[in-house]
């Protein structure tokens, strides 16, 4: 019994995905879509992640730790200190800078090394030069291949760096093999010290132990050992808190991938659903036959992971392909600017390969598994009965299990982040959505009984079958609905940015011109002299100057910026978007310094908590007196009084300054004032706020492209998902049009009904989608971002931009309905009415 | 009425099948014939080519003076809707609308509204037996309560002709002859003509003639 | 594997002339070397070495050489940069130990620029350092302290002899050239005293040893490629130095040396009276180098067969900076018998050392 059986079932798989090739070609695409997306951002991502590991990894070389600390370095007298403790085989300390190249707007990673340590610990950073001495001199350099290629230098040519206004000549003697994709020089650690403005500071001390030391153990007696500011770890920790800069960016990324490949399993399931009640007289004979529950299940999900199996080989050969267009046409960090100076070579990763091609097959297979489970529990015989198809749909009705779930999802979105992602939020969205799809049936009965039924013809007869069948019109949904809300929410979420941040802009340039010592990089300055010249120029009515440090508060994150700057305490709303406080300090209390929100979400710099800041190697007091708003450094910011800073560090340079102009005084006859009076003064990046604004929403939708073509990825997947249901859904109903045609109805009146069908459902997807993507814009916007980025933000709707793109799904799904009603006003379809099932 | 003159009709394709040739056949209003034949003789084929469904190699189809070959689609379609009723063997009653929405939908689409509408609904499925079932939906409904919905739709917009196509095929015995004697007075008591395909000796003597299809025509054949 | 080390070869230093002599002190005759002032470092010439080679045995056991040198270099490329890192004196270091019975040198290296009292050279005294190597005089006596990668010595080198000023009161010719010359003393007879330690083997150890102290700004001729130098403790308490400076031939370009008998009476020899003529060759198997390590030496008219403790006494460098060269105990025999022991030198076999 048991082989005929399976033979016969084997027929009708075969047949149905043979039969439905449209259909079956349309859920393997869709898998084949989300799971190319999904292995392509994991890629890509992955492999600017790893080229940056490899990168840190190379520069640390085998050292078993390194003491870091402040961007701009700590005293050298450090370096003798950790040389002598009796843990240590070799000290190698390294200089290191941004250094800004003098023609261009670009930065080279200067690495300033003492060839006589860094043999020892970095031995890959020591090229062999024609003469051993220019590894000594301070006037030579080594450009790694990668930076050779890319500044198109050879050995004996010249680069030249802006290191304050001035303009710094280094030859280059030589190439550094190896270094895999990194852009960087080498060069004397004493050249490095005094042509980078470095004097007597180092920005790093790579330990290497002597043999049988327990590494951790010595972390933890030399961390002790150092002063405020400055911390030891393995090489490996600097990975992560580098890497977690871009994290968030990339997890947010691979959630939006793994939308698609969902949307992707909602088009599957809508396509398995229903070609399963298109068969359930056939699958009712299956079982008459003597096939097993079970064994009908099993079929059906078969089917599924041959969809999926298909499915995900297509999309792993694509998601190559796609992840190499990408990075050859907008970089390996897909636009976002987290991965400057880092060219991948892309490879085929093995484990998101296996990850994505399992995570394809899973998703076809469950997608089929409710409708396989539905189709093996109905009763053979009432299933043989013709006019018997709704009834397959009766079991997704109940409704408690819907609302239970978005109940979950609201508790998860209140969750806090883990690891510093947001998971509890995607948790959030994703048990919004799937209650959301579950309680579909209901929603759509309660809409089309809402609608007034026309009074007669087509549109009516429309009406009345759509309220017959809410079941296979949930169903149908599924895909659009997902798409919809992801696109509706990802438009909230950015426009509410959008607009904040274009606010934010605003607020925090209210000068009337902005002179920055550098674009880029960390060797460009306004000295002291500099400034009063600026200050000093007719026409400045007044000027502000700003210093911009690094501080090492946490080893295992990023360093967190310090922004040293004048501050009017009586107009302080002036210079800061406060978001909470200001707090008037009791008498006594530490100065003051204001945090943006990173600050308050990572360090829990609470508005009146006493802090301690590592400033110049020494632990300073101080109070925590509000937190502003801050689209720009999500790795924490903190301000600080310049005066103050000033006597804490005698640091009295600045990195940027704003200029309010006297009355009358035209900026662009100031910019050439200043680029021709002051010397070196053409160097100087000069802005009016306006171009800033300008350049910084620019480089906002540049960040945002990646995002819009995965949402766009998702909702041509959700259209497809409706076309496929709805051509099964005219495919089912073809006696039905077979019977309307021999009774009298024209085509037009049939192609009518279905475009009321398909307006109507549309239109049911498009309002709950809209709903369901204003919940997710709230949980993107107060949960996903916040966690993430900590950027917090103002809910906009971009109304006019929805509406606009309502109307092309509707009008899409319109003519998708149309389009599959095409078949049903064909002179063959009419003489279906013989067919009994 | 109808009169179909020397109707031939083959299938083109990479066989080409004669199916039958020079089928003549004229019926007038309250006639009632059966036609017979083997399967594959072309009994659904004759009724598509009458209905204006298929169009034949050659021959006439003309009804009250109307000649069908000659039409368009649009024009066939609406004598459909005019002229005829149609019982399948599938009962092809809409799983989504009530019994008397159902009946209905001839007169829906020929723009007849409300307070006749209905009237004539109620009228045709008294009928048929199915006083009172207006609002009953057709999952509640055995298989000869389903032809006789079909039956109440294939009459609700007093068609000229009547086209049923094996109606008692899903049917038992019983019920078979119940629905053959339900059809038969229905369509006398409506002054249609009507034609009935089947296969069946028993069914078909329930008509006033009995006609045999074959290649090279129609063929009486003695009742009894 | 990778943890190559990066170490300039005093030789090589010495030899690059990218800077005229001129940038640097001349060496110049009829100077006093005076103590303890020229024991100290000399910074403001070119390179400097103190040179410490001896023969040692524990009590029972077979004796085997010990070397023990710090090399000083000015490179003079970064003088004016204000930087407490700018490589303004590097210091070298090597130390071997010749072992017949393992079969080739043993040997490490160090290097590093002075500064931050990681690496420095006193100026008052003998105090060399890098790190944990040093060299230190100390109450009349040397004491080298080194920890190489697999051996460890504590030595004490305690004088038993006045110094020896080489050449002509200190100053020593080093070619046809006048300007090619170097200040240069030695201390004979050293009586070695302390600690080694191989292979995890602490051994107390007596010897006697010879240190070379020169320092120089153009010592090697543009015209030499190397040279070969012994220097011999006498049984008899004697100590013979010479050396010769070979062209790129491989002929004497310049030669010297210096006889000290147990007496303590004083002889220099001219260029022609010192002759070295090749007895055996061997050739190594990993840079094929062939080195003439057994040597006879005439001197004035005394004749010194050298045979060398072992065949393999190659100090290999090139992994970090191209030279190779042949430092190795060796013992003096006249007559068939020996009649004191010390090092040979020989440089400038592989490539010419002015590269």
């Amino acid at each position: 019994m048991r082989k005929p059986g399976l033979s016969a079932a084997r027929a009708v798989l075969a047949g149905s995905l043979v039969q439905n090739k449209a259909r079956s070609t349309l859920s393997v695409l869709a898998i084949a879509l989300g799971v190319a997306l999904g292995y392509a951002v994991a890629l890509i991502t992955g492999a600017a992640v790893n080229e940056l590991a490899l990168g840190v990894q190379f520069l640390a070389g085998d050292a078993d730790l390194q003491v870091r600390g402040p961007r701009s370095g700590f005293d050298e007298a450090v370096y003798p200190r950790l040389a002598r403790l009796p843990e240590v085989a070799v000290a190698s300390p390294v200089v290191e800078a941004d250094a800004k190249l003098a023609d261009r707007d670009d930065v080279l990673k200067i690495i300033g090394v003492d060839v006589f340590r860094a043999g020892a610990v970095q031995p890959g950073l020591i090229a062999q030069a024609g003469d051993r001495l220019d590894q000594l001199r301070p006037d030579m350099l080594f450009v790694s291949s990668a930076a050779a290629s890319a500044l198109g230098v050879v050995r004996g040519g010249e680069l030249a760096f802006q290191v304050g206004l001035r303009t710094v000549t280094l030859r280059v003697a030589g190439v550094v093999p190896g270094g895999a994709q990194q852009r960087f020089a080498v060069m004397d650690i004493a050249g490095a010290q005094t042509n980078f403005d470095r004097p007597g500071r180092v920005s790093r001390v790579d330990l290497r132990l002597r043999p049988g030391i327990d590494i951790d153990a010595a972390r933890e007696r030399i961390q002790a050992q150092l002063p405020a500011g400055l911390a030891v770890q393995r090489p490996e920790a600097g990975v992560a808190a580098g890497e977690g800069l871009s994290r968030s960016y990339r997890v947010n990324l691979n959630v939006l991938a793994l939308v698609a490949l969902f949307t992707g399993g909602l088009l599957v399931f809508s396509t398995q659903a229903l070609a399963v009640v298109r068969r359930r007289p056939q699958l009712a004979l299956l079982r008459v036959l003597g096939m097993t529950r079970r064994q009908l299940a099993s079929l059906l999900v078969l089917e599924g992971a041959i969809v999926g199996v298909v499915g995900s080989a297509l999309g792993l050969a694509g998601g190559f392909v796609l992840a190499r267009a990408a990075v050859r046409v907008i970089g390996a960090d897909l636009g976002a600017g987290y991965f400057r100076g880092v060219a991948p070579t892309l490879a085929l990763a093995p484990i998101p390969l296996v990850i994505f091609f399992c995570l394809g097959v899973t998703i076809a297979m469950l997608a089929s598994l409710v409708p396989a489970l539905e189709a093996a529990r109905a009763a053979p015989a009432a299933a043989l009965k013709a006019g018997d198809e709704e009834r397959a749909f009766s079991r997704l009705r109940p409704s408690w299990p819907g609302l239970v779930i978005i109940g979950a999802g609201a508790l998860a979105a209140l969750a806090p982040p883990v690891a510093g992602l947001p998971l509890f939020g995607y948790l959030a969205i994703a048990l919004f959505v799937i209650g959301t799809l579950m309680l579909m049936p209901r929603i759509a009965v309660m809409l089309l009984a809402a609608l007034p039924l026309p009074r007669g013809g087509p549109p009516r007869l429309a009406l009345l079958q759509l309220r017959g069948a809410p079941g296979q019109v949930a169903v149908s949904l599924a895909a659009i609905v997902a798409a919809v809300s992801l696109m509706v929410s990802m438009a909230i979420m950015v426009a509410s940015f959008r607009v904040s941040l274009d606010a934010w802009l605003e607020r925090i340039l209210p000068a009337d011109l902005y002179v920055r010592a550098g674009a880029a990089g960390d060797t460009a300055y306004l000295g002291a002299d500099d400034q009063a010249r600026l200050a000093a120029l007719p026409g400045v009515r007044s000027a502000e100057f700003q210093r911009e440090q690094q501080l090492l508060l946490d080893p295992s994150r990023p360093r967190v910026v310090l922004l040293a700057r004048s501050i009017d305490a009586a107009n302080l709303a002036r210079q800061l978007q406060l978001v909470r406080g200001p707090v008037t300090l009791p008498p006594g209390a530490p100065p003051p310094v204001w945090v943006n929100e990173a600050m308050l979400d990572l360090y829990d710099f609470a508005p009146g908590k006493l802090i301690e800041l590592p400033i110049a190697g020494k632990l300073a007091s101080f109070t925590v007196a509000g937190v502003w708003r801050d689209y720009a450094r999500p790795q924490g910011a903190i301000v600080i009084e310049r005066e103050r800073y000033i006597a804490l560090t005698g640091d009295r340079s600045a990195t940027s300054a704003a200029l309010w102009l006297a009355s009358g005084v035209n900026p662009d006859e100031l910019s050439r004032a200043i680029a021709g009076d002051i010397p070196g003064g053409s160097r100087l990046e000069i802005a009016a706020p306006g171009e800033i604004r300008e350049v910084s929403l620019k480089a906002f939708d540049r960040t945002f492209a990646v995002t819009y073509a995965l949402e766009l990825a998702a909702v041509v997947i959700g259209l497809f998902g409706l076309s496929s249901s709805f051509g099964a859904l005219v495919l089912s109903r073809r006696r039905e049009f077979g019977m309307l045609r021999h009774i009298g109805m024209t085509r037009r009146q049939i192609a009518a009904m279905l475009a009321t069908e398909g307006l109507t459902i549309s239109a049911i997807g498009l309002l709950v989608g809209f709903g369901l993507g204003w919940l997710i814009s709230l949980v993107l916007i107060d949960v996903v971002n916040r966690q993430s980025f900590h950027w917090g933000m103002e809910l906009n709707v971009p109304w006019s931009a929805l509406a606009s793109s309502a109307v092309v799904v509707l009008a899409l799904s319109t003519l998708t309905a149309i389009a599959s009603g095409r078949q049903a006003m064909s002179r063959r379809a009419v003489l279906v009415v013989k067919e009994d099932w | 009425m109808l009169v179909v003159h020397g109707l031939t009709k083959s299938y083109a394709g990479p066989r080409p099948r004669a199916v039958f040739a020079d089928v003549d056949l004229s019926l007038s209003a309250g006639d009632y014939v059966a036609i017979m034949g083997e399967s594959g003789a072309g009994k659904s084929t004759l009724l598509n080519l009458i209905a204006g469904l298929d169009s034949p190699d050659r021959g006439s189809i003309s009804l009250d003076g109307t000649e069908l070959t000659t039409l368009g689609d649009d024009a066939l379609t609406a004598l459909r809707r005019e002229r005829f009723g149609f019982v399948f063997q599938a009962f092809h009653v809409l799983p989504y609308l009530t019994v008397a929405q159902n009946v209905a939908l001839p007169l829906s689409l020929l723009g007849v509204v409300a307070p006749e509408k209905d009237a004539r609904v109620k009228s045709v499925l008294a009928g048929v037996g199915l006083d009172g079932r207006g609002q009953s939906v057709p999952r509640e409904l055995s298989g000869g309560e389903l032809q006789r919905v079909a039956i109440a739709r294939a009459l609700v917009h007093a068609p000229r002709v009547v086209l049923a196509d094996e109606p008692t095929g899903n049917l038992d015995a019983d019920t078979a002859s119940q629905v053959l004697r339900l059809l038969r007075d229905q369509i006398k008591s409506h002054g249609a003509a009507g034609i009935l395909v089947t296969h069946s000796r028993a069914a078909a003597q329930t008509c006033d003639r009995i006609m045999q299809l074959t290649p090279t025509g129609l063929h009486a054949l003695p009742p009894g | 594997m990778r943890r190559r080390r990066f170490l300039a070869s005093p030789l090589l230093l010495l030899a690059s002339g990218t800077l005229a002599a001129d940038d640097y002190p001349r060496v110049l005759p009829g100077q006093t070397i005076g103590f303890p002032r020229d024991a100290g470092a000399h910074p403001a010439f070119r390179s400097e070495w103190w040179y410490i080679t001896g023969w040692v045995r524990e009590p029972d056991g077979n004796p085997f050489g010990v070397q023990v040198t710090f090399f000083r270099n000015r490179p003079r490329v970064a003088e004016s940069n204000p930087s407490a890192f700018a490589p303004r004196q590097l210091l070298f270091a090597h130390a071997a130990i010749a072992d017949a019975r393992y079969g080739k040198l043993r040997h490490d290296q160090r290097a590093a620029r002075a500064g931050f009292g990681l690496a420095n050279a006193a100026e008052d005294t003998t105090a060399v350092s890098i790190d944990d190597w040093s060299l230190k005089l100390v109450d009349g006596a040397y004491i080298a302290r080194i920890v190489a990668r697999d051996f460890r010595f504590d030595l004490r080198f305690a004088p038993s002899q006045p110094v020896l000023l080489e050449g002509d009161g200190g100053f020593s010719r080093k070619g046809r050239s006048i300007e090619n010359a170097s200040y240069y003393y030695s201390q004979p007879q050293l009586a070695v005293s302390g600690n080694v330690a191989v292979d995890g083997r602490d051994a107390n150890i007596t010897g006697t040893a010879w240190l070379d102290h020169e320092w120089s700004s153009a010592a090697l001729a543009p015209e030499a490629s190397g040279w070969d130098w012994i220097g011999i403790n006498l049984d008899d308490d004697g100590a013979l130095m010479a050396f010769r400076m070979r062209d790129h031939a491989g002929a004497a370009l310049w030669a010297g040396g210096t006889f000290r008998g147990r007496d303590g009476a004083l002889r220099s020899f001219e260029p022609a009276e010192i002759r070295f003529a090749v007895e055996r060759r061997w050739r190594s198997p990993r840079t094929g180098i062939e080195y003439p390590v057994a040597m006879r030496v005439s001197v004035g008219n005394d004749d010194y067969a050298l045979e060398p403790l072992m065949d393999d006494q190659e100090l290999d460098a090139r992994a970090s900076t191209g030279t190779v060269y042949w430092e190795g105990a060796v013992r003096a025999l006249r007559g068939g018998r020996e009649v004191g022991r010390g090092y040979l030198e020989l440089t400038g076999y592989g490539k010419p050392l002015t590269l």
